[in-house]
């Protein structure tokens, strides 16, 4: 097994808040509580707390370079127990290893900001709130990152030890979901309610307004599946992994018969008949040559957002919205179905 | 009102005899292949669009199905005969003209991982392959399928006619339920997808396009008054079949009188087109539950997507006019619709979850799945591929757990 070890400064023996502005470094071989897991540790990764938080994107930057060094088959953070600052670099640094393929394992307080920052890449191990955890969580945290770095399945988290990571995978059940749904009815009449699926939904909060649109920069963005007729690139009606950019036409409007949706999860043909209610560029010229709005980015992006997972549409979010702040865009139009 | 359910055991009819014997003619159709598989058998079945349980009213063959294949008359009364056990399949792949909207693959497995999700892998199934006579387009083809399919379920029971059943259930409902010790009333409120050709459940034989909530018998549900023509995700589909054994409405029927009074069932479009339809017919179908006098309220899904914003409408209208509610819903990764008012949600299972690979020694249907690949050698399918693999009525003993 050739694991690597993440501490902050206090558990690596480097000092204590004095010292929280420390740069990340490398430490060769296991480091304090690392003596402790019983792997063989060839690297120690260390972060000044402070230094993490203030420098977040540079001090991970760093830490995933050595990573990808070393080429770990299995990442360790902490425990963090129900340390702040600690907890949330190593939630963040787990998720990013994780991303990127490496197993990793965490040890925190269920109510660690570290979990949050984990998002399911990485196994929690559960904690007490300080370090009188410690002697409960190593071994778990051992045992299940040797069976990681051996490319070992886990099991379930309440069977394993680990918090549950926000998968929803599923099992068979003795009753059919009709009969179980019934006996959740007179439950839930009778006073008790429960639920086979709590909804985790993340509020977007609004932008705050474009201080003067009379200024702005304009760009038509849209999941509404609009592509030039005959879909040239081939944009899925469905569970679309990628979005379209392609150029406005230089003047007037969407001519129908010149765009169309190939969205699947609606009936197109009233938005076929005038693709403007898919991209409003008849609005948006009429607005432009009244002066209402600054300029108008020359292209619009376009996806189909039908059946397409959450975090798959977060990630095209965040490229689109990378595009346009790099052409000076100030201010979009989304249209949604 | 009351239906007499006479059940004739597959094992016990010649289905292979029967089914060379079916008249699958129709001019829009260019030809009809006909298979019988069993369960246990190494065969996946493509691009499946329904399944239908051979029926056959005894004393009116031609209402069957009414309205879809046949006269009109009120579906849930008299005797219908079943063979139990048994299925028509229906697989067509659309012609190569450009479609209203893109049809997703459907596969029934008859053995392999693949077998526990579909209600009819269990089943021993007359498979019929249909090809569109040259020039027809999807929706004469679909008309043509839906009619002929229909036609062969009636026509391979037809032999039952003046044998003796197995089984005869006698269920039994009227508007209201049967009252006993104070007892929470109930409304189920069945969705049923309208969304445009190729994405229609049919009443009666007509699609819910402009349909505000309604009430149904549940013993109309079981026998007949409602057939598929909807194509979307397989698994979150709800087939003929799975109306017409539906195990919600049966399991409603069983506790009528005993665990909790039937109020009634109302029939809502799913895929109301725009915002306002969508308010107006949860509202309505609120408005209906509460005057059916019901405590609490089912609240199905038909497919998914935006028919789950009907759902999750209905179900805070319904909280909000004061009948507690349980929505059963498919998950797809997460959900696509939420909303507070939510609190008990039963889950059918994780639609994107993958089933092992599994390699068939035959293939009914079509050779080629939708997206390219060879039937028989297509990698590990997700459980939305699967027949009523997560069927929002709640067949399937499956739901998802979080790791």
């Amino acid at each position: 097994v050739n694991a690597v070890h993440y501490l902050n400064q206090f558990f690596a023996g480097l000092g204590g808040e004095d010292v929280a502005g420390h740069e990340p470094v490398r430490l060769d071989g296991p480091v304090g509580p690392g003596r402790g897991l019983g792997l063989e540790i060839g690297v120690t990764l260390v972060c000044g707390d402070d230094y993490f938080g203030e420098h977040e994107e540079e001090a991970l930057a760093r830490l995933l370079r050595w990573l990808e060094e070393e080429r770990p088959d299995v990442l360790v953070c902490g425990p963090s127990f129900g340390s702040g600052r600690y907890g949330y670099a190593c939630g963040m640094l787990a998720r990013e290893a994780g991303r990127r393929g490496i197993p990793v394992v965490g040890g925190m307080h269920p109510e660690s900001p570290g979990v949050a920052a984990a998002e399911g890449a990485a196994y929690i191990v559960p904690t007490g709130s300080n370090v009188v955890g410690m002697r409960d969580a190593l071994p778990t945290m051992a045992s299940l990152a040797r069976r990681l770095a051996a490319g070992e399945e886990l099991g379930p988290p309440e069977a394993e030890g680990y918090l549950p990571r926000g998968l929803r995978r599923n099992e068979r059940t003795r009753e059919t979901a009709a009969a179980r749904a019934i006996d959740v009815l007179l439950a839930k009449l009778a006073g008790e309610t429960r639920t086979e699926v709590a909804a985790v939904f993340d509020h977007v909060l609004p932008p705050p307004p474009v201080e003067s649109v009379e200024r702005a920069r304009l760009a038509l963005v849209t999941e509404a599946g609009c592509v030039p007729q005959g879909n040239p690139d081939g944009l899925p009606s469905i569970r679309a992994h990628g979005w379209l950019r392609y150029p406005l036409p230089a003047a007037g409007t969407f001519a129908s018969g010149r765009y169309e949706s190939v969205h699947g999860g609606f009936d197109v043909s009233a938005a076929n008949a005038d693709p403007n209610r898919l991209v409003p560029l008849d609005a948006v010229r009429e607005l432009l040559d009244a002066g209402r709005i600054g300029s108008l980015h020359d292209a619009f992006y376009t996806t189909t957002g039908n059946g397409t997972p959450v975090a798959v549409s977060t990630k095209l979010g965040q490229e689109i919205a990378e595009e346009l702040r790099e052409n000076g865009v100030e201010a979009v139009i989304l249209s949604g179905t | 009102v009351r239906l007499e359910l006479a059940s004739f055991a597959a094992e016990a009819i010649d289905l292979e005899a029967a089914a060379a014997e079916l008249d699958l003619a129709d001019p829009r159709l260019d030809s009809v292949d006909v298979d019988v598989v069993h369960p246990g058998d190494a065969v996946r079945i493509t691009h499946v669009l329904d399944a239908v349980e051979p029926r056959v009213k005894p004393d009116d063959p031609e209402s069957t199905f009414p309205g879809a294949l046949g006269t009109l008359r009120p579906a849930g009364e008299g005797r219908t005969n079943r063979i139990a056990g048994a299925a028509v399949l229906a697989c067509a792949d659309f012609p190569a003209e450009k479609r209203p909207l893109h049809e997703q693959e459907a596969l029934v497995d008859m053995a392999g991982p693949g077998a526990e999700h579909s209600l009819v892998s269990a089943t021993t199934n007359v498979v019929l392959t249909f090809s569109p006579a040259e020039g027809v387009g999807n929706e004469d083809f679909d008309a043509a399928v839906r009619e002929v399919k229909l036609r062969a379920a009636r026509d391979l029971a037809a032999s039952t006619i003046g044998a003796e059943a197995e089984e005869v259930e006698t269920l039994e409902h009227e508007l209201g339920g049967r009252e006993a010790d104070n007892l929470p009333a109930v409304a189920l409120l069945l969705q049923l997808s309208s969304l445009g050709p190729l994405y229609e459940i049919y009443l009666y034989g007509t699609t819910l396009d402009g349909f505000q909530p309604a009430p149904l018998s549940p013993l109309e549900v079981l026998d007949g008054a409602l057939t598929c023509g909807e194509y979307h995700w397989a698994g979150l589909r709800n087939p003929t079949y799975h109306f017409q054994t539906s195990a919600l409405v049966r399991e409603l029927l069983a506790a009528d009188g005993e665990r909790l009074r039937l109020a009634g069932l109302v029939a809502c479009r799913g895929y109301n087109q725009t915002a306002e339809d969508k308010e107006r017919a949860a509202m309505l179908a609120a408005k209906l539950a509460r005057e059916l006098g019901a405590h609490g309220a089912l609240v199905t899904t038909d497919a998914g997507g935006n028919s789950h914003t009907d759902t999750m409408l209905t179900v805070r209208a319904c909280e909000r006019a004061g009948v507690a509610t349980v929505a059963i819903v498919a998950e797809m990764g997460g959900l696509t619709d939420w909303v507070p008012e939510a609190d008990a949600i039963v889950s059918v299972g994780n639609a994107e979850e993958y089933v092992p690979e599994w390699r068939p020694e035959r293939v009914l249907g079509g050779d080629v799945l939708l997206d390219g690949r060879p039937a028989a050698d297509a990698g590990p399918q997700p459980v939305r591929n699967y027949l009523g693999a997560a069927c929002q009525m709640g067949d399937m003993p499956l739901r998802a757990v979080t790791w």
